[in-house]
Formats: C-alpha cells, sequence, structure tokens
C-alpha cells in the first residue's frame, strides 16, 4: 500500500504528465550520461569563467566587476554554483553541465506537455524528438552556455502566458501572471535577448483581443504584461549580484550591437539543421501562418497560432539585428527552435490525418520514422563534434569546410586528441595548446582526461607539444607552433568526415 | 491529308481538355493536395539524407586510399616536389607526404608563386562534397603533359611538371641568422636564431615566422616598424647573390591605420619601393636587378612607417635568376 502510494505521488495522474515526465526523465539522463564526453569550447569557457566570478559575487555582492567582462548571465553563476557541489561525485565536466541538463529535461517536458495540447498524445512524442534530433541542439545542451537555457525560459514563460490568459479563476490567473514574470525575469537574467519576450507577447495580446469573440470576456493580457514588466526586471537584478552595483548593464547589453543586417545565423539554419527536420520545421510554420491567416479573417480565435508564429519568428528577425551573431552559429536563434518543433509536430499530426483519417496513428509514427531516422543518424555520427554538423545542403562537413563555414565552435575538438597525447607524449612533456581555453586544460586534468605528468607552456617556444586546433579562422598560432617546433608535419589529428579538427605537432623526442 | 490530321489534333485536343476537366472536376481537396504535398517533401528530403549519409564515406578516401597515397609519394617524391590538397582542407595529407616533399595549400594557384618547386603532386579528392577543379586547371595552365590521374581509391594524384619553375638563388627569409638589424642608428640584438629586438620602443623587432595571409600559411619576415619618425628599421644582408630580379611579397598584419613603405637597397643604393597601405593583402612586387646579376652584393630592407599607427608587415623576397 505505502508502495503505490509513493508511486502515485511520484507519477502524475494521466498520460499527458506521464509522457512530460517520461521525456525529461529520458532526456536528463541522456544529457548527463554524455555531457562528459564533448570539448570545452572557448566560449563555454569563458561562461565557467564568468560563472565562478558571478557565484563569488553571490557572497560578496559589493566586490567590482572586471572591466570589459562580458554581458551577466545567470545561468553562468548557477552553472558555477552547481559545479562546486557536484564536481567530487560527478566530475568536473559534467558538474559544470549539470544545470544545462536540468533545463534540458525542463524543456523537453515542457515541449511535451505543449505537444500535447496541440496535438495529441503524438505531438507530446514528436515536439522533443524534432527538437533533440538536431547536432547542433545536442551540442547546446551538452556546454554550460546560456544557449539552452534560453530556448528553454523563453519556451517556459510562452507557456505561463498562455495558461495566464487562459486561466479560468482569479487565483489561477494569478498565479500564472507571478509564474510569467518569474521566467521573463530569469530569461532576461540568462541573455539579454530574453527582454524581448516582452514586446512578442505584446503583440500576441493584440491579436488575442482582435480576434476574441464578441459575445463572450475578451482574455486581459495587460496586467500579465504589467506584471512582467515591473518584475521581471526585479527578479533579473534580484538574481544577478554581479549587476547590484550596475543595473543598467542589463539594458546595454539587451541594446544591438549595430545597425547592419547580418543573415549569417539563418544561413547557419540552413545549413546546420538536417534536411527532413528543416523541411519539416518550414511545413510546420506555413501551416502555422495558413491558419493564423483564416482565423485572422474569420475573427476566430487565433491566440495560439499567433504565439507560437509570433515566437517562432522572433528570434530569427532578433538574430537579424546582432552582427557577429553569425559566429555564435545556432545560438543566438536556439529559442526558435521548441516553437518550430512543436509546429512542425502539430503540422506532421495534421498531415497524417489528412491522408489517413482512419489510421492516422500508424502513419503519423511512419511520418516521424522518415522524418528522425536521418536526423538521429546525423546526431549519432557528429557526437561530440555537434559543432561540426552541417547537412545535407552544405555538403556535411567536407562541403562546409569548403565553403569556410566554421568546423567548431571554439577548439573543443582538442578534447578527441587527448586519448592519443596520453598514449604518446613523453613523460613531463610541455604542451601548448592553440586556440584552446586555459580553462578547457583545466577541466581536462582534474577529470582525468589529462594525463597527469604532462605540462603547460607558456609559449610554442617552450613546447614539446602544439595542439592546434581547427576552427575555420586564422591560424597563426598553429603556425607559429611549425617555426617553434621546426615541423608542419602532424603526429596526430582529429578528423570528422576527413576535415581535420585538430592537429598535434612534437617536437622531435616529445613523441613515442 | 491536312484537313484530316487538324480534324485528329482538334480531337485530340478536345479530349485532353475534357480529360482534364474531369480530373480537375475530380480534384482531392486543397488539405489533402497539401498534406500530399508536404508528406512527399519530406519524403524527399529524408532519402536525400539518407543517401547522403549513406555515400558520403565512399567519396572520401579510406585509410588504405591514404596508405596508397603515402606510399606513392614515398617513392615517386623527390627534392624540388611539393603537394598539393585539393580541396585545400584535406590537409591529412600532411602527415603522409616525405619528409622533403612540402604541402602547399593556397586559396589561388594561378598566382602563386610556388618557389622552388620544380613539380607538383596534385592530390585530389574528386568525389568530396564541394569540390572544384578550380586547382587542377590552374596548375595545369603552367605544366606540361600531366601524369595522371591515378585514382587510388577516392583519391587521385596527378603529377605536373611547372613549364616555368620559379627556382631563387636564394630566399631571404631563410637567412635572417645572417643578417644585421638597425633601427635609426642603433643596432637590434638577436632573440634566437630567427629573430631581432630592438632597443627603445618595446615592439620594434623582426623575426621569421610563419603567418596566415590570404589563407594560406606564408614563411616570411614580420617586422613592426618603429613607431619615432626618422628611424627606419633596416634588415641588411651581407652578401646575397643577385640575379635580374628581386620578387617578393608583402602585407600589412594587425589592426594599424598608417600605411608602411618598405625600399630595397642593393649596396646602399635603393633600387626600388612598395608602399603597403593598412588591410594590404598579399601583394607582390619585383624590382629589376639586372645590372647587378652575377655578383654578390649586401641588400638591405628598409621599413618606414608613415605614423605612429602603422601596422608590422610580413614581406617575403627571393633572388631570381
Amino acid at each position: 500500500v505505502r508502495l503505490s502510494a509513493i508511486a502515485s505521488a511520484l507519477l502524475p495522474d494521466g498520460l499527458r504528465r506521464r509522457v512530460a515526465l517520461g521525456w525529461a526523465a529520458a532526456t536528463l539522463a541522456a544529457l548527463l550520461g554524455l555531457s562528459a564526453v564533448p570539448g570545452v569550447s572557448r566560449e563555454e569557457a569563458a561562461a565557467m569563467a564568468a560563472g565562478s566570478r558571478d557565484a563569488a559575487a553571490w557572497r560578496d555582492p559589493g566586490a567590482p566587476r572586471p572591466a570589459g567582462a562580458r554581458a551577466p548571465a545567470l545561468s553562468d553563476g548557477v552553472a558555477a554554483a552547481a559545479h562546486g557541489a557536484l564536481a567530487p561525485i560527478a566530475g568536473d565536466a559534467r558538474a559544470w553541465r549539470a544545470v544545462t541538463a536540468l533545463l534540458g529535461a525542463f524543456l523537453s517536458s515542457v515541449l511535451a506537455l505543449l505537444g500535447w495540447e496541440l496535438a495529441g498524445l503524438g505531438g507530446a512524442l514528436l515536439a522533443p524528438a524534432l527538437f533533440w534530433l538536431v547536432p547542433r541542439h545536442l551540442h547546446h545542451a551538452l556546454a554550460a552556455t546560456p544557449a539552452l537555457a534560453a530556448a528553454a525560459l523563453w519556451t517556459a514563460t510562452a507557456l505561463a502566458w498562455r495558461r495566464a490568459l487562459s486561466a479560468g479563476s482569479r487565483l489561477s490567473r494569478g498565479r500564472w501572471t507571478a509564474t510569467a514574470a518569474l521566467l521573463y525575469g530569469l530569461a532576461g537574467a540568462v541573455r539579454p535577448d530574453g527582454w524581448a519576450l516582452l514586446a512578442v507577447l505584446a503583440i500576441h495580446a493584440l491579436v488575442v483581443r482582435r480576434t476574441a469573440p464578441r459575445d463572450g470576456p475578451a482574455p486581459r493580457g495587460d496586467r500579465v504584461l504589467l506584471a512582467m514588466l515591473v518584475a521581471g526586471p526585479l527578479v533579473a537584478i534580484a538574481a544577478s549580484p554581479a549587476l547590484w552595483r550596475d543595473p543598467l548593464a542589463l539594458v546595454a547589453a539587451a541594446w544591438p550591437r549595430g545597425a547592419a543586417l547580418d543573415p549569417g545565423p539563418l544561413v547557419a539554419m540552413a545549413l546546420a539543421v538536417p534536411v527532413a527536420l528543416l523541411v519539416a520545421y518550414a511545413g510546420g510554420l506555413l501551416h502555422g501562418l495558413l491558419r493564423l491567416g483564416r482565423a485572422l479573417r474569420a475573427r476566430e480565435p487565433a491566440g495560439d497560432e499567433a504565439l507560437l508564429v509570433l515566437l517562432a519568428v522572433a528570434p530569427l528577425a532578433l538574430s537579424l539585428l546582432a552582427p557577429g551573431a553569425a559566429a555564435e552559429g545556432l545560438a543566438p536563434l536556439l529559442p526558435a527552435m521548441p516553437p518550430l518543433a512543436l509546429l512542425a509536430a502539430r503540422a506532421l499530426d495534421a498531415c497524417a490525418r489528412t491522408l489517413l483519417p482512419a489510421r492516422a496513428g500508424r502513419a503519423l509514427a511512419a511520418i516521424a520514422v522518415v522524418v528522425l531516422y536521418p536526423a538521429l543518424r546525423a546526431s549519432i555520427h557528429h557526437f561530440p563534434h555537434g559543432a561540426a554538423a552541417w547537412n545535407e545542403l552544405a555538403g556535411g562537413a567536407p562541403g562546409a569546410a569548403a565553403r569556410g563555414l566554421p568546423r567548431q565552435a571554439g577548439g573543443e575538438a582538442a578534447a578527441a586528441a587527448l586519448p592519443e597525447i596520453a598514449a604518446h607524449a613523453r613523460p613531463g612533456a610541455r604542451i601548448w595548446w592553440a586556440g584552446v581555453a586555459p580553462e578547457a586544460v583545466g577541466v581536462y586534468a582534474r577529470d582525468g582526461r589529462l594525463r597527469g605528468d604532462l605540462a603547460l607552456a607558456s609559449s610554442p617556444e617552450d613546447a614539446d607539444l602544439v595542439v592546434a586546433t581547427l576552427d575555420g579562422g586564422p591560424r597563426d598560432a598553429e603556425y607559429a607552433g611549425w617555426s617553434a617546433l621546426r615541423t608542419a608535419r602532424p603526429v596526430a589529428a582529429v578528423y570528422v568526415d576527413e576535415v581535420p579538427l585538430v592537429f598535434v605537432y612534437a617536437r622531435a623526442g616529445g613523441w613515442r | 491529308v491536312r484537313s484530316a490530321a487538324a480534324s485528329a489534333v482538334g480531337r485530340a485536343g478536345r479530349s485532353i481538355a475534357s480529360g482534364a476537366a474531369w480530373a480537375w472536376a475530380r480534384r482531392p481537396p486543397a488539405p489533402v493536395v497539401g498534406a500530399l504535398v508536404f508528406a512527399l517533401s519530406l519524403a524527399g528530403a529524408s532519402a536525400a539524407g539518407i543517401v547522403f549519409q549513406a555515400r558520403l564515406a565512399s567519396r572520401l578516401p579510406s585509410r588504405l586510399d591514404w596508405a596508397a597515397v603515402a606510399a606513392l609519394l614515398e617513392r615517386d617524391g623527390r627534392p624540388g616536389d611539393a603537394v598539393v590538397p585539393s580541396p585545400a582542407w584535406a590537409e591529412r595529407v600532411r602527415a603522409l607526404a616525405p619528409a622533403g616533399v612540402p604541402v602547399i595549400v593556397a586559396p589561388d594557384l594561378a598566382r602563386e608563386d610556388l618557389v622552388g618547386v620544380r613539380r607538383v603532386w596534385l592530390v585530389a579528392l574528386p568525389d568530396a562534397p564541394g569540390f572544384s577543379w578550380k586547382p587542377e586547371l590552374a596548375l595545369l595552365a603552367r605544366s606540361g603533359v600531366p601524369d595522371g590521374p591515378r585514382r587510388l581509391g577516392a583519391a587521385e594524384v596527378t603529377l605536373l611538371a611547372l613549364s616555368a619553375p620559379a627556382l631563387p638563388l636564394a630566399f631571404l627569409p631563410d637567412r635572417i641568422a645572417a643578417a644585421a638589424v638597425t633601427v635609426g642608428d642603433r643596432g637590434c640584438s638577436p632573440e634566437g636564431a630567427t629573430a631581432f629586438a630592438c632597443p627603445g620602443a618595446g615592439a620594434v623587432r623582426v623575426a621569421r615566422e610563419v603567418r596566415d595571409v590570404g589563407g594560406a600559411p606564408r614563411p616570411c619576415l614580420v617586422a613592426a616598424p618603429n613607431p619615432e619618425a626618422g628611424a627606419p628599421l633596416a634588415l641588411t644582408f651581407d652578401a646575397i647573390p643577385m640575379g635580374r630580379a628581386i620578387r617578393g611579397h608583402a602585407a600589412a598584419l594587425g589592426a594599424g591605420t598608417a600605411p608602411v613603405r618598405l625600399a630595397v637597397q642593393i649596396d646602399g643604393e635603393e633600387v626600388g619601393a612598395v608602399e603597403i597601405p593598412a588591410g594590404a593583402g598579399w601583394r607582390q612586387f619585383q624590382i629589376d636587378t639586372t645590372r647587378h646579376a652575377g655578383g654578390i652584393e649586401p641588400l638591405a630592407f628598409v621599413v618606414t612607417a608613415a605614423g605612429p599607427d602603422a601596422p608590422p608587415v610580413c614581406f617575403d623576397a627571393v633572388t631570381l635568376p
């Protein structure tokens, strides 16, 4: 009797919630299981350094932020705090990435819940899969960077906003309003573009008001918006002691960095998402736009359509205003991907129901296999080099290299060379890491992936080995290694589909 | 006959029109058509993805293919040879090329000097995504009848003998150890065998380095000019075999804005100069030295900045017979 009571307390009522919980558990297990494998990019290393600083600011809020420090990100500090608690039991890299894994699980459950509301069981099962089987998404979920946190909080804020608008009782409305304001503040504290959510939701409120039935009460979004406007920044500042001395840094960081339009992230999206998923996303967005247009013309309620379409389109538009975002790959667009996955899931469900109404479930399963199989294969093939994953339109990693597209996010592929280095480097060898952040080398050493007797060299001239990462940018650091070691012939390398990501060079006698 | 043919055509046209009208009247509803198009697009994209992934491995060389390439280069390579990978990213060949055979990666082989190279081994991956024939065409245009291509699995190896190889009398960056460097009238002290540090402003130095200029590794002399006016940076080589020309290249490095002047002096007499604007890429210059041909002369390069915010420059030079 007790066991069943415990089980019923742990397992939520209803298939909908169980599917959401199942997705969350599976995602958490997968992300935690895989999180120790990928290397640490320069951006992740910067997040680690900033996180350690921000975590210290919680203990000493009066400490000034160093000049030129990157925009404060709440996720950095939380990741550092989790690292402090978990590193002794989970290992260094896994401890840094535990919060991202948790947010990934949260995002899976939100996607499953929203997918159910849009397309039933099929939608709940498909929506998270349509999101996770993009190799780049998995790459962001296995890094302690703010990208996945931003995507999860955008989606969760939208869910809370939707619940606040549709809540029946005043108590429920108040609860969801407070949740939306809290999540909005966290979204802004994680990444500055989170503040744009308010504008997106304001436009949505106008659409909802315009299409509300004339004979019924119109949903009141203005109070929710007001709560978000007032409480959001307060939540962000309260959660980020690093900002207490300079709260306007939030506004400054959110300001567009230039006026020129930069299509880079959109091109990256078109060339990085597996083509079958890209078609599913495009079809889902088109389906949503058609339904929205039909609802607006007929003056029928169009809240859900407008919300999903706005959430999918807003990050794409924002990325155009952020020059330099091209170098960040899909990270600026990541908040658009969960709504696109939801729209795609609903479009696939609608497609199956339209083509085979009597056997819609089987038809949906067949379509899901068709769409997801190539993406699953690409994810497995590219792991742990998710940032090297380019789709069929780009010609895969070789085609992307021929076009000069980035081969990795920033030095993380060096982790794949560590087993060779451990096997062949002479005892006590000094290594100069070109393009690899010192924090990343520290993580590898603490996790035991880098042999304990190997030392850091301060310059290529002092080194026995040079580990050079190739990211598609200038290679001066690698060539400095050639000059110092008097060789351009690598002793080891890491390739993805023959495209080199890492070269290891050795001084005579440095490699056994 | 004409009227019979016309009536037959008319009947056929009418039957096609009536068939089309019949089909149009019984067309599936728009949602079904939309769903069908969507499903077919998904199936097509999925099939394309699966085929691409399945074929990719066979479009790229296997370990065995690379071993065959390495064996061929080891057996037939000789001094004066170079290896050019195509596409340029196919740099696995760096680990396979024999020790005396350099690997050359350049964005535009038609304009590359290929100094000291008599024969080129073009190692191509013709089935690789994004492959271009441009490097092969550029090399064919400046060579005789090619030997090959020899197919080694997914790799193709072609040997091209250059029609007019640039065989220098001296490649000056490699002679830096024997050079003297001065800034104004003050001498600079050597830092190891490949660099000089100058007194005064800390950044003034000259070093033999390999720099990434225009997407290719360039062995060159990197000179950070003196920010003080009237104190040019001079790099003097005592005894250089002279030919009919000095050919060199120069590029500005870094973010400085002031142009840099690079003058060439033979035995104290200026024989030519080149202005290197800020942001300039890898530019070629050539100076006629016919009247010095056959002699051994002191040769100096004098670097002068037009302002305090001048970038370092990367330059090389060879004397050609």
